[in-house]
């Protein structure tokens, strides 16, 4: 745990979002999103309108090839603070695969079709690339522990 | 039969003894599965399956029955010793003596978050992470969220909640819509200036280990939910007419049957019912102040 990788400065007028243990430039990745990803998403779910408007809204241009192997379609792909966050449509019980740096995160889905995932346990997000976003947040620079996934 | 009290109220000698019975608990590889327990029962309630700790009926028993194990643990080493328990509604601030050197330790540092003071610091080498989110091998913490600053509940807030005279209501889970006592105390609402209602907004407020999946990994996790039980003992006092609900198990027809536990199912892993646990008197008693 070398203090070096974490001592750059994070200096005020943050946006929005960022914690003060962020201290990697900000990402300035593309999002990857898919249309028909929608059909993935658990229908028993009463998601609000737009839940997961941001991971949806455009037809992709390009999606890089999915580094995980046996995933479902790509929902977003992008660099967020020197990270790269990716989320898949899966078919288990949280509808999505997301992943940091190619490591799981370990996500579960709410009965208003919000996402709440092992690095913020206590908070819900609207969308899945809100919870990778948030979860990049909340860990900096770490990497996720290959236990991080959920045990059922 | 023993007392829990306040933690602003303990001596300094009991605060050493709390400690080191913890620290000894860690050391003998106890304390982390307690850690794997909390995660292996957390379900979330727009999945499939059993939800025993969280967005449930049992919240309160099953957080009850597991703080009684640790304390009997920890009772093992050092009868002296129970749970102490953290009212945040009056200790709200980062500069209160549970986050003492002697205690709790202090906050995290800004560059990673990693708690530097106290007795579970990384350095001390007593307080390894063996089962955390991420590969980190030091607690976290970042009071206050500063980078998203919110309050710790008020007195008022948690008195509002103490007047729902409802335990819970169906479909017993976390939606909004969902207006029991149990649900407003887990406080699974949304709202980007507050954060979650009270149980969750200090787990969010402490931050680090005690916003993630592993937040018994921070033993202040103890205090909070020493004082969540106490306040369960307050809304039966406050309702004495009121009980926990479900009394019955739910009927097949309807879509919750299978997924939460009513009065006199068995409650895993321990396989007791929850209204074993509705009365904690034969063991602990509170001493309020």
């Amino acid at each position: 745990m070398s203090d070096a990788l974490r001592n750059e400065n994070d200096k005020p007028s943050r946006p929005r979002g960022s914690t003060r243990r962020r201290v990697i430039r900000r990402g300035l990745g593309t999002v990857a999103a898919v249309s028909g990803t929608a059909a993935a998403l658990r229908p028993m779910l009463t998601a609000r309108a737009g839940g997961d408007a941001t991971a949806l809204a455009e037809p992709p241009a390009a999606v890089e090839a999915a580094p995980v192997p046996g995933a479902g379609a790509a929902l977003f792909d992008e660099v967020y603070r020197g990270r790269r966050i990716q989320g898949f449509s899966s078919a288990g019980d949280a509808g999505v695969d997301i992943r940091i740096d190619g490591r799981a995160l370990g996500v579960m889905r709410r009965v208003d079709g919000s996402f709440i995932s092992m690095a913020n346990h206590y908070q819900p997000f609207p969308t899945a690339l809100g919870t990778a976003r948030a979860a990049v947040d909340q860990i900096g620079r770490a990497q996720l522990s290959a236990n991080a996934e959920h045990h059922h | 039969m023993y007392t829990r009290i306040n933690q602003r109220h303990l001596t300094s000698t009991q605060r050493a003894r709390f400690v080191e019975a913890v620290l000894e608990l860690k050391r003998m590889g106890s304390y982390d599965q307690y850690v794997v327990t909390h995660a292996k029962y957390f379900a979330a309630d727009g999945e499939s399956g059993l939800r025993v700790a969280h967005m449930a009926p049992t919240f309160f028993p099953w957080h009850r029955r597991f703080l009684l194990q640790f304390e009997s643990d920890l009772r093992m080493l050092d009868p002296g010793v129970s749970l102490p328990y953290w009212d945040w509604t009056v200790d709200n601030s980062k500069d209160s003596p549970l986050w003492g050197p002697d205690f709790m330790g202090g906050d995290g540092r800004d560059s990673d978050g990693q708690v530097m003071t106290g007795p579970f610091a990384y350095q001390t080498g007593d307080w390894p992470i063996r089962y955390g989110v991420t590969d980190e091998k030091f607690l976290t913490r970042n009071l206050g969220r500063p980078y998203h600053p919110i309050k710790l509940p008020t007195r008022t807030e948690l008195s509002n909640a103490l007047g729902n005279p409802v335990y819970d209501v169906a479909p017993w889970n976390s939606a909004p819509t969902t207006k029991g006592f149990r649900n407003t105390i887990e406080g699974w609402t949304v709202s980007d200036t507050k954060g979650g209602y009270l149980h969750n907004r200090v787990h969010q407020w402490v931050g680090g280990h005690m916003v993630g999946g592993t937040s018994p990994n921070d033993p202040v996790f103890w205090l909070h939910h020493a004082f969540l039980d106490l306040v369960w003992d307050r809304w039966q006092r406050k309702h004495p007419r009121s009980s926990y609900l479900p009394a019955k198990p739910l009927s097949a027809k309807v879509p919750e049957h299978g997924r939460v536990i009513s009065a006199d199912e068995p409650m895993p892993p321990w396989n007791e019912k929850p209204s074993q646990w509705f009365d904690h008197r034969r063991y602990y008693r509170y001493e309020e102040s």
